[in-house]
């Protein structure tokens, strides 16, 4: 894959580097700064970009604001986030155009590599990567939730994530069958529709998370 | 209807100034022993004691002052020093104690007198009104304060007079001498200018040691936060590491365990050193600002929270947002937890040189800062930048509200 990626701390950027080149890609350019970034996914193009929150010159959230400017310029770019901290709100705008091909990370997560390639390779491929910490920031919120059993309420934050019923019955070490059985009695019990798959899923599932009450 | 207002104020001033007597007949008493309480206090334990008796007679005076003033007089701080001697001499140069003093004797004679008077005049009238019934019994020219009586045109006519003119003597001037005596009392009694900018400065500076104090200990916390949890952590994946590189060569599959450890540890240290971040300074309120990163809190709760919140025309010194933060999410976080709330409120103001903060929700209330660990949190969050921290959480049904102000720099 080409990629770009946007990110500040030297150190940080050639771990990042060293990694990606290691599982295979290309790193194709740099962006130092938040204004930088947009022209950069312009000039090269890339198959997706990884960009940090923190960006210069303000040091808050520019990578985020240039993530959200980016889908619009580029729509379909598939965009993951890395943050030192997630923040659910964060989440939220990031998926607010859509699911697909977004991605939302703690910067811990690179640590596996192998969870980290096949989240970058989901959100290429037109997926959604969601930090579990921050599905498990919207599943503290729901009362109807209660309704689900433990299994219920593991099987729904997978999805949350992006993850497909192979993954998660990987995850979980169930088979695929019982995902879909699982899967089928959340969508009846939150009285989401059961035919949405992909992307779609992903979508619905936050989308009434995060509704809130 | 004007006239039995008129009447009722002019009495109750006079019960005021009767009452006066009260505080008058032991300061007349204060008065005679003066030269002796003078005496008794050049002994350096007995200047404390005479100073103190005399406080507690002020004291009666500035609470009962508020019933012509609308409110009691403050009471000067008394200079309070840790050896009799130091103390000695801060009482001899302390002006509130001077005071007091003069307010003994104008309070020892005016006080009695006026006390005295204001009823005697009321007295007066019906003893002039009864005059035409009795003044004949006596020798023609014994009676009247004033004017001799001699003929019965007069022994009508003076009584009358004499009547209407005390009624309106007493009407007009009891609620003056009563105000006459609030105000003397006020101005001898009431904490000076320089004084009250004293106390001031006091309890400031004693604030301020209790802020530094509290500061104090949140560092130790985050100091001992680090230490035990993330230094320990590192050191702990340093350690498998090394061991991982010794046993490398011999053991692959037992360095491969070492390493995957010391993965796990440091993801650990992570997530502990990003709570610790965020009980320092979240770093949403570096990106949003407080009322960005306060709406983001109140998003992602179970129960529904209103924010009010007016768009703030300044911040406030970083470590205030973070406090207020934390105080919001403290906050929220024992209203899902304790409350059985079905709504909350947030409001974030600035009130001149403070921001208040404000959580209530309407849920069962009983919130004791005593037992809860947030609660206390709070309080100790807030004591360290010199904030007040009110919580109100009765069981009545009126929920629990949480009242934070927080000085805002200026």
């Amino acid at each position: 894959m080409r990629l770009v990626i946007a990110e500040d701390n030297v150190l940080l950027r050639e771990g990042l580097q060293l990694l990606l080149t290691t599982v295979g890609h290309e790193v194709v350019a740099v962006a130092g700064s938040g204004p930088e970034v947009v022209p950069t996914l312009l000039e090269h193009r890339p198959d997706a970009a990884i960009l940090d929150v923190r960006l210069p010159p303000g040091f808050r959230d520019e990578g985020l604001r240039a993530a959200i400017q980016a889908r619009k310029v580029l729509p379909g770019l598939p965009i993951l986030v890395l943050s030192q901290y997630v923040e659910e709100t964060y989440a939220a705008e990031l998926l607010a155009e859509g699911a697909a091909g977004i991605g939302y990370l703690l910067k811990d997560r690179v640590a596996r590599v192998s969870e980290f390639q096949e989240a970058l390779e989901r959100v290429a491929a037109g997926g959604t990567a969601l930090d579990p910490e921050v599905v498990s920031q919207l599943l503290t919120r729901r009362d109807p939730l209660d309704s689900l059993t433990p299994r219920e309420r593991e099987v729904l934050g997978l999805m949350a994530q992006g993850l497909d019923n192979g993954t998660i019955a990987a995850t979980l070490v169930i088979t695929e069958r019982s995902v879909s059985k699982h899967v089928g009695n959340i969508f009846g019990k939150l009285g989401l529709p059961p035919d949405e798959a992909g992307d779609r899923r992903v979508r619905a599932v936050l989308a009434y998370l995060e509704a809130g009450d | 209807m004007k006239i039995r207002a008129l009447f009722a104020r002019s009495l109750r001033s006079t019960w005021y100034l009767f009452a006066g007597l009260r505080t008058a007949l032991p300061a007349l008493l204060g008065v005679c022993l003066l030269p002796l309480a003078l005496l008794l206090a050049f002994g350096v334990p007995g200047l404390p004691w005479v100073a103190g008796r005399i406080r507690v007679l002020t004291n009666i005076e500035r609470r009962r002052a508020a019933k012509v003033l609308g409110y009691p007089i403050r009471e000067p701080s008394t200079p309070v020093a840790a050896d009799p001697y130091r103390q000695y001499f801060a009482l001899m140069r302390s002006a509130s104690v001077w005071r007091d003093i003069a307010w003994m004797i104008v309070h020892g004679f005016l006080g009695l007198l006026i006390g005295v008077l204001s009823v005697e005049v009321w007295i007066g009238i019906p003893w002039d009104l009864a005059l035409p019934f009795w003044w004949w019994t006596v020798r023609p020219g014994t009676l009247g304060a004033g004017a001799q009586i001699y003929t019965w045109p007069e022994a009508i006519a003076y009584p009358l007079l004499m009547t209407v003119f005390l009624t309106a003597l007493q009407l007009w001037g009891q609620p003056q001498l009563a105000r006459f005596q609030g105000w003397y009392a006020r101005r001898l009694l009431g904490p000076t200018r320089r004084t009250e900018l004293a106390a001031r400065v006091e309890s400031l500076t004693e604030t301020r040691a209790q802020a530094l104090e509290a500061h104090g200990a949140e560092l130790r916390r985050i100091e001992r936060d680090l230490h035990d949890g993330t230094q320990a952590q590192l050191v702990s994946a340093a350690l498998r590491l090394g061991l991982a590189d010794q046993r490398f060569d011999a053991d692959p599959g037992g360095a491969r365990e070492l390493m995957l450890d010391a993965r796990s540890g440091i993801e650990h240290a992570l997530t502990e050193l990003r709570t610790v971040i965020r009980g320092i300074h979240p770093p949403i309120l570096s990106d949003r600002g407080l009322a960005g990163a306060v709406r983001a809190l109140a998003a992602g709760r179970p129960v529904p929270v209103t924010v009010d919140m007016p768009e703030p025309d300044r911040r406030c010194p970083a470590a205030v947002e973070a406090a207020a933060y934390f105080v919001v999410a403290e906050a929220l976080t024992n209203v899902a937890k304790h409350s059985g709330a079905a709504h909350a409120w947030v409001s974030l103001r600035h009130d001149g040189p403070y921001l208040t903060v404000r959580i209530r929700d309407d849920g069962t209330g009983g919130a004791d800062p005593n037992l809860g660990s947030g609660l206390a949190g709070i309080r100790r969050r807030v004591a360290a930048l010199d904030g007040v921290t009110r919580i109100d959480s009765r069981t009545d049904g009126t929920g629990t509200n949480v009242e934070v102000e927080l000085p805002c720099g200026l």
